[in-house]
């Protein structure tokens, strides 16, 4: 099974643009990257630039609608995220708990979908793209 | 430079259920033109929070909770990965996406170890790399 680790730092909706974390928690942060890769359960990881440099698009009544940058009413946005391959949710769980995370910091474990978790008519209507499959079975 | 394309979830993602035919063949019309321009890096949805879990740290310990997070205004129902010239053709490529009413999708820069200045050392820069292609071994293997 596949999860995304998804970190949601306390206080990075008000980061300021180029705003960088400090070499510390890079250091304590690549550490624990490396025990997930050689544990053999990491699959990709990703740290995401502040909320003020993106950007956010509606579509009420199917009409793009362009925001930029910070989404001042946001009370929890997206740092970065890890997708790990592991047997279990308790097991992405434990993981995740072994973060060397700051206080206030939240890390949501979420299942990813497997092609195979479709039913037979969602699958069906996917066959056209065999493309787009194998880029959905990676890491399975 | 690559993209986080988040896509927000709403009461039905939520409740577990799935696109229809129409959409599922319109966003795998949209998909494949992604695949075809070269910008399509990774595509992915997530299972509603019902069958996640938050782990918080406070004062060095960690609380599980186990979901649904109904409290939370921005979960995330999946994502995709894009390689890009800029913010501006992330965008363009966004609005051509297939979203029916009321979908609200975020727009998110992703680190390169270039972004960072002198503080990425060079041994955590090779670090970083080895790992990454670690990563791609284990991808294909």
């Amino acid at each position: 099974m596949r999860f995304m680790m998804l970190m949601l730092p306390a206080g990075y909706e008000k980061a300021a643009p180029g705003a960088m974390p400090d070499a510390g928690a890079v250091s304590a942060m690549m550490k624990y990257n490396e025990s997930l890769q050689k544990a053999g359960v990491l699959l990709a990881l990703d740290g995401l630039h502040p909320p003020s440099m993106g950007a956010r698009v509606s579509f009420s009544g199917g009409r793009p609608k362009v925001t930029d940058g910070p989404f001042t009413e946001a009370k929890e946005v997206l740092g970065g995220y890890w997708m790990i391959q592991v047997k279990s949710k308790e097991e992405a769980v434990e993981w995740a708990s072994r973060c060397p995370a700051s206080d206030n910091e939240v890390i949501e474990v979420r299942q990813v979908q497997e092609f195979s978790d479709f039913p037979a008519d969602v699958k069906a209507a996917a066959a056209g793209f065999p493309d787009l499959q194998s880029g959905q079975q990676k890491g399975s | 430079m690559r993209f986080m394309i988040i896509v927000k979830a709403d009461k039905n993602s939520e409740a577990g259920a799935l696109p229809d035919e129409k959409i599922l063949t319109e966003m795998g019309k949209f998909n494949e033109e992604l695949v075809k321009a070269g910008v399509m890096l990774a595509a992915e949805g997530l299972h509603p929070s019902s069958k996640g879990a938050r782990v918080k740290f406070s004062e060095g310990k960690q609380t599980v909770t186990d979901g649904p997070f109904t409290e939370a205004k921005e979960l995330i129902a999946g994502f995709w990965l894009w390689r890009v010239k800029s913010k501006e053709e992330a965008i363009e490529w966004l609005k051509r996406a297939p979203f029916g009413g009321g979908a609200e999708v975020e727009v998110r820069q992703v680190f390169e170890a270039d972004d960072f200045g002198a503080e990425f050392t060079p041994e955590l820069r090779e670090q970083e790399e080895r790992l990454r292609a670690q990563m791609e071994q284990q991808k294909t293997s």
